[in-house]
């Protein structure tokens, strides 16, 4: 079960470049394409992005997450990291502020920290506890602007 | 392009989005953009240990779909939150038995607006979501707020 001693514990700091084959990669698969000729303009000719006010080809809505598992031992390890089992684990909510664009070509640093940990349900009646785990990321760019905030809530079956 | 604030009014629905039907091939590809390697997504003996009849899709592929579908309609650069809540787990299509298995593969993307007001000295609208497989079961429900000229 989830390892109540980990709230508050801060995953190393992880930064990435952002890159553009990687942007159309990932924006053909939330548009369910099989190449990156056919993605939305914007994720593929700069001047496209240019012509919609970014500064470069910027990433789409959820590709922030792409910037959790690429680290620590990836998901398992991630999910490991707060004690929690992979294979009782539910991801219930996601929330992302957006406070300004991540475009190609930007190095951004991701801190994530366990928020929050408790219980819900009661424990005698069975299938009906579990323990909640939220994890807050912040995404900051090469000029230390906070792009984004990310709040990320699992929860783990008994 | 995006709407104009002055056109949007409370009630008003955003344009419905349906997916293609989630085939496993369409999870790894997903795996494979995003890094999220959890087994359950594309091991299908792991998720029969687990007690799954079989992979499901993930959560944040929906919600990447839910992204599509919200910014089809606003564009990307307008949006200031996108929260969701994660309902039910989605089944991929099996290609031996399209007819019977795409309807619980098939995302439809429906929302409304349900408030327009001034923040940050910008003109925003909040919309209510709801993503549903074809079988009108409820996979995420949750909201976004956009900027809008």
């Amino acid at each position: 079960m989830a390892d109540k001693s980990k709230l508050g514990f801060e995953f190393p700091p992880y930064s990435i470049r952002v890159e553009q084959n990687k942007i159309a990669e990932f924006a053909a698969a939330v548009a369910q394409k099989d190449d990156t000729d056919s993605i939305r303009e914007i994720y593929r000719d700069v001047e496209a992005a240019k012509a919609a006010g970014f500064e470069n080809i910027p990433v789409p809505p959820t590709f922030p997450t792409s910037f959790v598992f690429w680290t620590g031992g990836g998901l398992l390890g991630t999910v490991k990291g707060v004690g929690a089992d992979v294979s009782k684990l539910l991801h219930s909510e996601e929330d992302y502020e957006f406070f300004a664009p991540i475009c190609a070509g930007d190095v951004i640093t991701r801190n994530m920290k366990v928020v929050d940990m408790y219980d819900r349900g009661r424990k005698e009646r069975k299938g009906w506890f579990v323990q909640v785990t939220v994890l807050e990321t912040e995404i900051t760019n090469q000029r230390g602007e906070l792009v984004m905030r990310a709040r990320t809530t699992f929860m783990e079956r008994e | 392009m995006t709407p104009r604030f002055d056109d949007i009014q409370v009630g008003d629905a955003i344009p419905p989005y349906t997916s293609l039907p989630i085939t496993r091939t369409q999870l790894v590809r997903y795996a494979g953009a995003s890094g999220d390697f959890n087994p359950l997504h594309h091991d299908e003996t792991f998720a029969r240990a687990i007690g799954l009849e079989t992979v499901i899709a993930h959560g944040m592929f929906i919600m990447g779909i839910a992204g599509e579908a919200v910014t089809a309609w606003i564009d990307n650069k307008c949006l200031r939150r996108f929260s969701t809540h994660f309902l039910s787990m989605t089944q991929p299509v099996d290609l031996h038995d399209v007819e019977k298995t795409q309807a619980r593969a098939t995302i439809t993307v429906t929302g409304k607006v349900v408030a327009k007001y001034e923040e940050n000295g910008e003109k925003r609208i909040r919309c209510e979501i709801l993503a549903q497989d074809g079988q009108g079961s409820r996979k995420l429900t949750g909201f976004f707020v956009a900027a809008l000229p």
